[in-house]
């Protein structure tokens, strides 16, 4: 019960965020609308599987990737968005 | 639960047609990681869900070697290699 309220708030933010990934226009926008859902949607889901799953040792696995993706997730953001802004890649550049 | 699943699929195809369009090579890299981010996320629902715990592991070591990949690939481009 509280597994699926916690995994469709979850599925609710990734459709969101994937939206905005795929209208926005630069890759700076496009960095901004996945860094800020991919975390909560996904980590959401992740903690609803731990709800659901009960309690067992599969909790530490879980809890594990959590902390997993909520620690590479911005490093891995702010490694894209200064890889494109040194090699001087405007915020207007690559718009169709 | 199978809605969540193929809503995450669906999500995960948006995700690679982004990859393969991209204009530009961080579009393309942004594609992969979300894409990898959707697919280890997936692979844990459906451990969960169809009780088969031996796929966990393989997600761990899964969502390490992609967070890896991409950052060793941005700081190739940030050095000025491979991007157009």
């Amino acid at each position: 019960m509280i597994s699926d309220v916690l995994i469709g708030i979850g599925l609710l933010f990734v459709i969101i965020g994937t939206i905005g990934i795929l209208r926005f226009r630069d890759v700076y926008s496009r960095l901004q609308a996945s860094g800020v859902s991919d975390n909560a949607g996904l980590g959401l889901i992740l903690i609803g599987l731990i709800v659901r799953n009960g309690l067992s040792s599969d909790d530490l696995k879980l809890g594990l990737l959590l902390v997993l993706l909520l620690l590479t997730n911005p490093i891995i953001t702010h490694s894209i968005a200064k890889s494109a802004f040194v090699r001087r890649h405007g915020p207007g550049d690559g718009a169709e | 639960m199978i809605i969540a699943e193929s809503l995450l699929l669906l999500s995960l195809l948006a995700v690679l047609y982004l990859f393969v369009r991209g204009p530009h090579a961080w579009d393309r890299l942004l594609g992969y990681n979300a894409a990898s981010n959707r697919i280890f996320v997936l692979l844990a629902l459906i451990s969960v869900i169809s009780k088969r715990h031996v796929y966990l592991d393989a997600t761990i070591v899964y969502a390490a070697l992609s967070f890896l990949g991409v950052v060793i690939l941005a700081r190739f481009m940030e050095r000025g290699g491979g991007h157009r």
